[in-house]
């Protein structure tokens, strides 16, 4: 198992090494030299740019070498932990995307655990009862809401909740509280604003999660080793859970790998859409506006996160399942 | 029902599909006398035989439904808590026949590779069996698990316990599956074609070690199965099943050297003698196994049967008569001979 | 021992031995085919609509997409009534009410009162003000409908938006761009999915372990952010054309990897087939029958998957467009024109302008159904 584990990581390098080259170079693709374009920013904005300054950050960051000694300097930075300036904001990256991410974290984990609450049952019901009234009306619903792209729900929600509730929406805080400081007010006034960001991101994978969960169900239902837990005079409930929902979860599990990037984009669009303070409104900003480093960060950290994502569900999944765990065992 | 330890009577299950109706079980008979005896059920692919079995302890699966009959079970026969119970009448997830299931009356399966579960190992699965009837420790019933498996003869059971069916051949995991069956002392154990998926080697020794156990642990037995061979080495009695129907029921040296129903002796010449040699003629029954969506009139058998009265077969249903000789068959042959008494 | 059963039943074809037919699944998989079949039924119908109104936009529409309004802006849906007093009495004839406009002049609001006594008749086969060319070919003098052009007036079923733009022709107009991107894109997956898949899966070893090292990268690298980083990269100056085939390429990128996966599962499975071996040692004719019989399984698979990877497509480019990155004005394209929802406020005083969002929902819902469908019909025993 450890050994699995070792060879996996070991493949991981050379899969973080493309994809930091792929980060790198999406973020040199926009025309145009980042820095003269800060500097006119600057200027426009009415503010006097020291030369020193300037050739400091042109040095820092390698700016008139060649684009391969320009990727080694900030892949070399970027493992010391110096993840650059943004110039937009004209702060370092770090602490822009710290600031954020715990919001981030938060919301998406809040979500995560929603559509799994609502997911399981769910898709377990409907595989039992198959074909009754509960199994139409769940599969219908489940259809329509795969079909609605959620950032679009994520509107017809907020003027739904407008119109007929009179709760003003968007964004996590009231003004109030957004740029104070961490109270217990301020926790319960983010409660209250992130049920809506949590019910519809959580709801935009229930669907598709709950047809996964179904059909791997239905496929095991009608095996002969949940005939014989019956014969031995088991109750349908424990041996539904006990058999056959444990063989369904395996392919479950290699999808839980994909939730770790999400944790860190937090869902992009619903969060422009609802003004969310998270990672994801500041990726596409960043990327608008060319903000090199920033982007170049927050591309890489989610790339990263994606691959180990993946690796953890592998793991998880040889841990879970026997006849792997005990094939890498013997290996 | 003194000294039967199962009747069932009439039985009708039958499955409600799209196309139509399919009886796989229509008007079964079948009687299991005393204790420590085996019945053998035999017939070709989808004559019912497994579904009979499956309907015994109301296992059978949607859409699949037991429609009439009876299933009388004589629970504690010969102690003075007996009761007779039918099964047929009694609701599938009720608590009274899950404490049936698997402890006082046990089922094995053809498939001993898909039949236990990958996820869990041997002892468990033995052990849930153990804890679900009897009151005993994790502990207590994890030592019985290791004892069942020595019993079954599978070597070194400390370890094997806590193996995965995986790890295990096809042969052992039969024997886990009996053990499994034989764990809480059942008074019946129905065995549903158990060496069909195993080589003939271990063929041999799983019917040995079933024999022996047989005769270790004195419970009932019903073998399911399509080879008259095996029927032949085990079994006391036989019931031949043809089309969901019972054709001939008798014990197992009448039916070999004296078959009565003509289906059960087309069946018997139609086995291939070893030695003969390669000029040998092979006698198959002639047609095949009519389409379970439409029946043939009459007796079932009626299309294929070399004995048939013209006339009379394809309009009249036989009834199971019981011969002189305390056999039973269902062919208008004997009911003759008999109304001519 | 068992002998050979014949089966002539309807649904026996597949099945080998006669025990199967006590199966429940069977029946399951017949009823669930069935009732699909309706349903994947409606879908086509649908989606052929959906692309015959793309085509024809040019007749469909009552106005073109940039024909405007000031005085329209933001003008609600007008109802549509059917029974009109005429001189000759109550006749059936389709009208709106056109609108009066009050302009409130603290917040210089417009609101919009229906007029009954302003009656814009709508007909079939409506001449129009000015000809319009079909497809850039010809010149049309006719919508499918329109308002009777004696009113003068505009009318607006759905709406119009902060130009005064009719909103149910912009729809219409839009679909051209939206379906079609979907189309486009899955073609380019196909080709690449094919390509790769099949040399993954007919070679194996080294070519192999490559291309899928090469998917699960592709795969691995989280789809927004590498569409946001493309979509971003696009030069503002590049005419809609350039940027539109940009985006088709883009969001294939994504999409040919589930394609070259079936197709390498297929391959694979084919391969070790014993009568592959067989095939090679008799000569080429049974490898024709081979494929004779392979092939059609194969492609009906391949059409079920396409089918299913083109709502993905829609979404992404309505996604993207959305945004600002993907398609922009003057394109017209159902994400361009959700762009105008994009304000909480302005979403909450003019909602018709979310109606895109409905054409799109209901185009990614009768792809789904109706691949689906295939997918069942392709292949009854899978999932």
């Amino acid at each position: 198992m450890t050994r699995f584990i070792i060879k996996r990581l070991f493949y991981m390098v050379p899969t973080l090494l493309a994809i930091s080259l792929v980060a790198f170079l999406i973020i040199q693709l926009p025309p145009g030299d980042f820095l003269s374009t800060y500097v006119s920013n600057r200027e426009a904005q009415g503010e006097v740019v020291d030369q020193a300054e300037i050739t400091n950050l042109r040095n820092r960051y390698g700016l008139d070498q060649s684009l391969p000694v320009q990727y080694i300097i900030w892949m070399g930075n970027v493992l010391q932990g110096d993840f650059g300036q943004s110039f937009q904001h004209n702060r370092p990256v770090s602490d822009l995307i710290w600031e954020r991410l715990t919001l981030t974290m938060l919301l998406s984990t809040g979500s995560i655990i929603l559509t799994w609450l609502i997911a399981f049952p769910v898709g377990i019901y409907s595989a039992v009862r198959q074909y009754s009234m509960g199994d139409y009306i769940f599969t219908t619903i489940g259809f329509i809401g795969l079909s609605i792209p959620n950032f679009l729900f994520a509107l017809i929600l907020m003027v739904v909740a407008f119109k007929f509730f009179n709760i003003s929406v968007g964004g996590l805080f009231s003004p109030d509280y957004a740029t104070a400081a961490w109270s217990w007010e301020k926790f319960v006034d983010l409660l209250q604003h992130i049920w809506i960001p949590i019910i519809v991101i959580g709801t935009a994978s229930t669907a598709g999660l709950i047809r996964i969960m179904r059909a791997n169900l239905l496929d095991e239902l009608h095996r002969p080793y949940v005939t014989t837990a019956r014969a031995k005079g088991q109750s349908e409930f424990v041996l539904i859970v006990r058999y056959p929902v444990r063989e369904a979860l395996n392919p479950f599990v290699s999808t839980i790998g994909y939730t770790l990037p999400q944790l860190v984009s937090g869902s992009i669009i619903v969060a422009v859409v609802l003004s969310l303070p998270t990672t994801g409104p500041l990726l596409l900003a960043a990327l608008r506006s060319q903000d090199m480093y920033l982007a170049g960060t927050l591309v890489l950290m989610l790339s990263v996160m994606t691959v180990v994502g993946t690796l953890i569900s592998d793991i998880l999944l040889a841990w879970l399942d026997p006849r792997i765990r005990v094939s890498l065992g013997r290996s | 029902m003194d000294d039967k330890l199962l009747e069932i009577k009439g039985l009708k299950t039958h499955f409600h599909l799209d196309q139509g109706v399919v009886k796989a079980v229509d008007g079964v008979n079948l009687v299991l006398h005393g204790s420590g005896k085996t019945l053998g059920i035999v017939g070709e692919s989808g004559c019912g035989k497994s579904v009979t079995a499956f309907s015994i302890l109301q296992l059978v699966s949607k859409p699949g439904k037991i429609v009439d009959g009876q299933i009388l079970y004589n629970r504690n026969m010969g102690t003075s808590s007996n009761e007779v119970v039918d099964l047929a009448a009694l609701d599938p997830n009720s608590k009274e026949m899950r404490s049936i299931r698997g402890g006082e009356i046990a089922m094995i399966f053809q498939e001993p590779m898909t039949s236990l579960s990958m996820m869990y190992t041997v002892g468990f699965q033995i052990t849930e069996a153990i804890r679900l009837h009897f009151n005993v420790s994790k502990q207590e019933a994890h030592q019985q698990a290791i004892n069942m498996l020595g019993k079954v003869g599978i070597p070194d059971p400390e370890k094997r316990v806590n193996a995965y069916p995986f790890e295990l051949s096809g042969g052992m995991r039969q024997r886990v599956m009996i053990a499994m069956a034989l764990s809480c002392n059942p008074t019946l154990l129905i065995a549903d074609e158990p060496t069909t998926a195993l080589d003939v080697t271990t063929q041999a020794q799983i019917i040995e070690l079933m024999d022996s156990l047989q005769d270790e642990f004195g419970m009932s037995m019903i073998l399911i199965t399509h080879d008259l061979g095996v029927v032949a080495e085990v079994c006391d009695e036989v019931a031949v099943m043809y089309l969901g129907e019972v054709v001939e029921q008798s014990d197992v040296d009448s039916l070999f050297n004296d078959p009565q129903h003509p289906y059960t002796q087309a069946l018997l010449r139609s086995i291939p003698i070893l030695g003969q040699g390669r000029s040998q003629q092979l006698n198959p029954i002639k047609g095949s196994i009519p389409d379970p969506f439409t029946r043939p009139t009459g007796c079932p058998f009626h299309p294929r049967c070399d004995k048939r009265i013209e006339g009379r077969c394809e309009h009249v249903h036989p009834k199971l008569t019981r011969t002189p000789d305390g056999r039973m068959v269902r062919c208008l042959l004997y009911e003759e001979v008999e109304e001519s008494r | 021992m068992s002998s050979v059963t014949q089966t002539p039943s309807m649904l026996l074809d597949e099945v080998d031995d006669v025990n199967e037919v006590f199966m429940a699944s069977q029946r399951t998989l017949i009823w669930w085919r069935f009732r699909k079949h309706k349903l994947a039924l409606i879908s086509a119908i649908v989606i052929i609509a959906m692309y015959l109104m793309a085509i024809f936009a040019d007749f469909v529409a009552p106005y073109t997409p940039n024909s405007y309004s000031v005085s329209h802006q933001y003008a609600p849906p007008m109802q549509v009534h059917f029974l009109l007093e005429t001189e000759d009495g109550t006749r059936f004839i389709p009208h709106v009410f056109a609108y009066n406009f009050t302009r409130d002049p603290v917040s210089l609001k417009q609101t919009f009162e229906p007029d009954p006594d302003n009656v814009v008749t709508l007909q079939f086969f409506a001449p129009l003000e000015e000809p319009r060319m079909f497809l850039g070919m010809f010149e049309i003098h006719h919508s499918l409908f329109g308002a009777s052009v004696e009113s003068g007036e505009r009318f607006h079923l759905l709406g119009a938006d902060k130009l005064g733009r009719d909103v149910l022709s912009r729809v219409i107009y839009g679909a051209q761009l939206s379906l079609s991107i979907g189309l486009f894109g899955v073609f380019i997956s196909l080709f690449l999915g094919i390509l790769l898949g099949g040399l993954s899966g007919l070679y194996g070893g080294v070519v192999d372990n490559i291309i899928q090292r090469v998917i699960e990268f592709v795969v691995s690298l989280p789809s927004i952010p590498l569409w946001l980083g493309l979509s971003a990269a696009l030069p503002p100056q590049w005419s809609v054309v350039q940027v539109y085939l940009f985006i088709t390429i883009i969001l294939s990128l994504r999409g040919w990897t589930g394609l070259a996966r079936v197709v390498r599962g297929k391959f694979l499975a084919l391969r070790s087939e014993e009568f592959v071996m067989a095939a090679q040692l008799d000569g080429s004719r049974q490898l024709r029958l081979i494929f004779r019989h392979m092939l059609p399984s194969f492609t009906s698979h391949i059409i079920a998957s396409l089918t299913l990877a083109i709502p993905s497509m829609i979404i992404g480019e309505t996604a993207l467009s959305f945004l600002g990155l993907g398609l922009r004005p003057p394109a017209v394209s159902w994400g361009v024109l959700l762009q105008d929802a994009q304000a909480v406020n302005v979403v909450i005083s003019a909602p018709w302008l979310l109606l895109p969002a409905v054409a799109v929902t209901i185009a990614v819902m009768a792809f789904n159904f109706f691949g689906d469908g295939l997918r069942d019909a392709a292949d009854p025993y899978g999932r």
